[in-house]
């Protein structure tokens, strides 16, 4: 499993104790972990040694963890998990659409969150070599390159965005259900169709000229998601 | 017997009231206009009589006319029949039609008597009036005047007041229906914002403004709304600081657990032991907490969507090391349910534990359609549910007779009340029967949720 280079991962959690226990089990499974205790201490950390994932609370004294996580987004595309012990479908969605790539849910045993991360990983390293680049329309999917280009613009997207948008150009035109996609990007054998969803809008907001009635990646009601060829 | 509805009884009333005071009018009315014209038909009746005898019947038979003839002179119409009684009988204009029987004798002698008398009769032509006059010993004059059309107004005028005062009840009960209807249409609102608030949505409340005579109604269920919101806030609220305030040292537990069991192997045999049963032990809690909390969060509406459930469950024993081709779906059985992914999955996978822990594994999971309900069945060929145990079974901490024997420590005994509260979310029940052939079988029923099949929305 661990044939990665060591990773390194930022623990944000106000709680000492939390940090601790985690850096400690992150160690123990195989990460470079550093701590810090407040969201304006991990953005500074961040920005001077980034970096390779990043694990935050959302309940912080200071900036709250919705906002670190919009700051961390804006200058990289840092895989970030959510670990918190908030539960209801609003935090999680309010997450997510900030730019998180997952959430898990306190408290979280070390073998999950390592899979997890591990998980983010494999999305940040891996693309699909033996996928050509696709052009859907206007639309430019280069994976060798990593890059999206929308009417030969640079558009950023976060490494989740970038598999998401993979699978779907993959198979254009074919209708992915939510399990499906959960399965081959974030490697859930079931899991928070949310994260779905709120990354096919996090997309939409990107290639999409007007989101809320999308031309490209279309919802097909009761089924799941498509790429229009 | 149910007692009538409010509305009913209002609606009686008012049509009871409006009949008997209508009835009451219409009968003294009846009373008054019968009397005072029968008085003036009297009052001209006994003018004619008087004129006839005196101008016409008198005269001719001083003149000694025969009685027929002078009878002939008088011009009677219709209305009125004369007689002359001399000579101990009678003489008419007209063979006799039966029109003498009429005359009472009290009033032929009464006259003879020499006293002129009226008498109200019912002859073969109807109801008249018998004037006796008399005119010389021995002869007596006699009109007999109809009253028939005097009857036939009179009955008209019953027929008009009749329909009025059927009129007038319908008018009264429709009233009463009307009235109570607009009476009864704040409680309708207030019933309406005591559905809203059953339904979840605890800002409805009652406009004090709109109806002054509820005022306090309106106040009371008001205040009682903003103590029960209050309430539920601050369960909300607990429930919510109990569930950070589990979270957040069991997270440090169960992460400083796995450094420690990590370990076990290199520490004394003691000490390793010792690290091994904190780091099960805080799994086991951690396992506990998480279900205590869901089982705690009733409040959630399920959020629907389509799962295909063949497929998890097919998945879900997979990942547990089952051989998924026990899931079996009936011929027929739809396999796309409009079920909350989340709850439906551990619901499921709940069950398949429960068969692993105490049945030796799932040996059938069957997917069918029974009586418009999606039906799921997950079988064991374990000891199967002692029949006194098969309600209790579903309540939280209860454990199965066979586990709480063997001193096993493994499930949470929250599994079954969760796949309870899960199914119960979804409208559904779940049951634990015996198995045809030896174990248990646990019966999921979800009502069916209808959702027109939408057209795609691109192609």
């Amino acid at each position: 499993m661990d044939d990665w280079p060591v990773t390194s991962v930022l623990v944000i959690e106000d709680d000492d104790r939390i940090r601790l226990s985690l850096i400690l089990a992150l160690e123990d499974e195989g990460y470079s972990a550093r701590g810090a205790a407040t969201a304006e201490e991990g953005l500074t950390v961040h920005r001077t040694n980034p970096a390779d994932a990043v694990v935050v609370d959302l309940m912080l004294p200071g900036l709250d963890g919705f906002e670190c996580i919009r700051q961390l987004r804006r200058s990289s595309e840092v895989p970030i998990v959510v670990v918190s012990a908030r539960d209801d479908t609003h935090d999680i969605v309010a997450a997510l659409e900030a730019g998180a790539d997952d959430y898990v849910v306190k408290p979280i045993a070390i073998k999950e969150l390592s899979a997890r991360l591990r998980a983010v990983q494999r999305r940040t390293r891996s693309t699909t070599p033996e996928l050509a680049t696709v052009t859907v329309g206007d639309l430019e999917i280069k994976p060798e390159a990593g890059e999206v280009r929308l009417r030969g613009e640079l558009v950023p997207v976060t490494h989740t965005e970038f598999r998401l948008l993979c699978e779907f150009a993959d198979q254009p035109g074919r209708v992915f259900s939510r399990q499906q996609l959960l399965q081959r990007v974030w490697d859930y054998e079931f899991g928070d169709e949310r994260l779905v969803d709120v990354h096919v809008g996090r997309l939409r907001q990107k290639i999409e000229d007007d989101p809320s009635s999308p031309q490209r990646l279309l919802t097909v009601r009761g089924m799941g998601y498509k790429l229009q060829r | 017997m149910r007692r009538p509805g409010l509305r009913t009884r209002v609606t009686a009333v008012f049509a009871g009231g409006a009949l008997v005071l209508t009835a009451a009018m219409a009968l003294l009315s009846y009373e008054i206009t019968s009397r005072t014209l029968l008085a003036e038909r009297e009052r001209t009746a006994n003018r004619t009589t008087y004129s006839d005898a005196k101008f016409i019947v008198a005269p001719a038979l001083q003149a000694n006319q025969e009685p027929g003839e002078v009878l002939a002179q008088l011009k009677t119409g219709d209305t009125r029949r004369a007689l002359i009684w001399r000579n101990g009988r009678w003489h008419a204009r007209e063979p006799d039609t039966g029109l003498t029987a009429a005359v009472p004798d009290s009033l032929l002698r009464m006259a003879l008597d020499n006293k002129p008398g009226i008498q109200r009769v019912r002859t073969e032509i109807g109801p008249a009036l018998v004037f006796a006059i008399p005119l010389s010993p021995g002869v007596v004059f006699v009109e007999v005047h109809s009253l028939q059309e005097l009857e036939r107004t009179l009955g008209v005028m019953a027929l008009v007041l009749g329909v009025v005062a059927g009129g007038t009840t319908c008018l009264g009960a429709g009233l009463g229906w009307y009235a109570t209807r607009r009476a009864l249409r704040p409680l309708a609102s207030v019933a309406d914002a005591a559905q809203g608030i059953a339904a979840g949505d605890l800002a409805a409340r009652l406009d004090p403004a709109a109806e002054p005579e509820l005022q306090r109604l309106t106040d009371s269920f008001n205040d009682m709304v903003d103590q029960l919101a209050r309430r539920i806030e601050r369960d909300r609220r607990f429930a919510a600081d109990v569930s950070h305030e589990l979270r957040s040292p069991l997270q440090t537990l169960s992460a400083a657990a796995s450094v420690l069991a990590r370990r076990a192997d290199r520490l004394d045999q003691r000490t390793g032991t010792a690290a091994r049963l904190v780091a099960e032990e805080v799994a086991r809690f951690q396992q506990l907490v998480t279900d205590l909390l869901e089982l705690a969060r009733t409040d959630q509406p399920p959020d629907l969507t389509e799962v295909d459930v063949a497929e998890l469950a097919r998945q879900l024993c997979r990942a547990r090391g089952f051989d998924d081709e026990i899931v079996k779906v009936s011929p027929g059985a739809p396999q796309v349910w409009q079920v909350d992914s989340r709850r439906f999955e551990q619901m499921l996978a709940n069950l398949l534990d429960n068969a692993e822990r105490h049945g030796g594994g799932p040996i059938c999971v069957r997917i069918a359609r029974r009586n418009g309900s999606h039906v799921l069945e997950v079988d064991d060929e374990g000891p199967g549910v002692l029949p006194e145990d098969r309600q209790t079974i579903f309540n939280p901490f209860v454990r199965g007779r066979p586990a709480r024997a063997r001193g096993d420590s493994d499930g949470t005994g929250l599994g079954l009340a969760l796949v309870a509260q899960h199914v119960a979310a979804h409208g559904g029940r779940v049951t634990a029967t015996d198995r045809p052939g030896g174990g248990a079988r646990f019966r999921v029923e979800i009502p069916e949720v209808r959702v027109e099949v939408p057209e795609e929305v691109a192609s």
